[in-house]
């Protein structure tokens, strides 16, 4: 095309993209969306990086529709369109990858990588995962800062240190078996509330029920929460609707692990 | 002074789980000391709030806002979403066990049958449970709602 012939009063002309290589960034569009889907990211965010990159990468404009778990993305180039819809499984929350994809995109932008070297930066990208000790040791902490600024005394924080950390480890490691989560919701709030019980059963600490109450914090969906009301506060309503089931759902299944240990030690520690 | 002194606990206590959580989250190393930050400075800032018999809701919705305005000062420098580390800093604030609560006491009353005072519980711990997410989650969306409202903010 010969910008030359065009009527120079049109908007600037910019090279049509041909359908191969729209089917390709297409494909690419629909990948970093999902990426960051899987990972957790907010609607929001997955259609702003979506449609920043499919313009920076010459898409006339990219339109994204993001249902609970599947992702559709439309091209438009010119007159003609591309589009393809991809299947959207959790693969946990990952903020290092919602970092990467992000920052690859601000690199296209700038203009510092083209088509091909963001296809190489995303194919290469790997998700973060700290060791699963590192994790136990940290949660089992966080739930005994819990139980202090709750006011439990320092026995009792001590306690709760022991079953969060152990549930915590529990938890990651049924999560590696590729158990549904709320199989290990339910069994991780069994074995922090059982071994918090013993609290309880054997006058450790003054304030064994607020030891209780802290050591199964670790269980709180609270990121799946504030995502559901981020979603539907930005008018995603429908994919923010299935976070806040899921998020409930979580709790469902962690409470009926608490109530079956309590059951079974006959103690109670809630209500 | 002892309001002083119990400020720098509170701040401190919570800044353990603000990192806790950000490792589960996966949040990359060199961003854990904004989520440590974020997270001593929002639930400290609620604490002198609630002082101050400001109600829970709204005294959230501001540190969560504050914390939000800052986390995006934050997020233009190292060139990552905002939410990356700020929801990592709003965990010490989420209402874990009013929203179990809820659902104990939901339980309970399949369990031993109706009465008020198990309703009471459940309706009132559920309703305090949304109050308080929706403020972390609204005060998260301030800066966007505010000033970013056509831009993106990274």
């Amino acid at each position: 095309m010969n910008p030359s012939t065009k009527d120079p009063a049109a908007p600037q002309a910019r090279p049509t993209l041909e359908v191969p290589a729209q089917r390709e960034l297409a494909r690419l569009c629909v990948q970093t969306g999902l990426l960051l889907m899987q990972h957790g990211a907010e609607s929001a965010l997955v259609e702003s990086v979506v449609r920043r990159l499919g313009v920076a990468l010459g898409a006339d404009s990219v339109e994204v529709a993001i249902m609970a778990n599947a992702i559709t993305v439309t091209l438009l180039c010119g007159s003609k369109s591309t589009t393809t819809v991809r299947r959207n499984e959790d693969r946990g929350i990952n903020m290092h990858m919602v970092t990467e994809v992000q920052r690859a995109m601000l690199r296209v932008e700038g203009g510092e990588l083209d088509l091909a070297g963001y296809r190489a930066r995303i194919e290469e990208l790997r998700p973060l995962r700290y060791p699963r000790w590192l994790l136990s040791v940290m949660i089992g902490l966080s739930c005994a800062s819990f139980a202090a600024l709750a006011g439990g005394d320092l026995p009792s924080c001590g306690l709760v240190l022991l079953s969060s950390s152990v549930a915590m480890y529990v938890r990651l490691l049924l999560a590696s078996f590729h158990f549904n989560p709320l199989v290990t919701f339910f069994v991780a709030a069994f074995v922090a509330t059982s071994i918090s019980v013993q609290g309880v059963l054997h006058q450790i600490g003054g304030t064994p029920k607020i030891a209780m109450a802290s050591c199964v914090l670790l269980l709180v969906p609270g990121f799946p929460l504030i995502n559901a009301v981020s979603d539907m506060v930005k008018g995603y309503v429908n994919t923010g609707l299935s976070r806040a089931t899921m998020a409930t759902l979580l709790a469902a299944s962690t409470c009926a692990g608490i109530m079956l240990s309590m059951r079974i030690w006959n103690v109670w520690g809630w209500l | 002074m002892n309001l002083l002194i119990d400020l720098l606990r509170d701040m401190a206590l919570a800044s353990v789980p603000a990192v806790g959580f950000a490792l589960v989250f996966h949040v990359p190393a060199r961003v854990l000391k904004y989520c440590a930050l974020g997270g001593a400075f929002g639930h400290g800032l609620r604490f002198l709030l609630l002082k101050t018999d400001m109600p829970i809701e709204w005294a959230t919705l501001i540190a969560a806002g504050v914390v939000s305005f800052w986390g995006v000062w934050c997020a233009q420098r190292l060139r990552a979403h905002p939410k990356v580390f700020t929801v990592a800093s709003m965990i010490p604030m989420i209402p874990g066990v009013p929203f179990f609560t809820t659902l104990l006491a939901l339980i309970e009353i399949q369990h031993r049958g109706y009465s008020p005072e198990l309703l009471a519980t459940a309706v009132a711990s559920g309703i305090k449970t949304l109050f308080i997410v929706t403020s972390l989650a609204v005060g998260l969306a301030l800066p966007g709602l505010l000033l970013y409202r056509r831009t993106p903010v990274v």
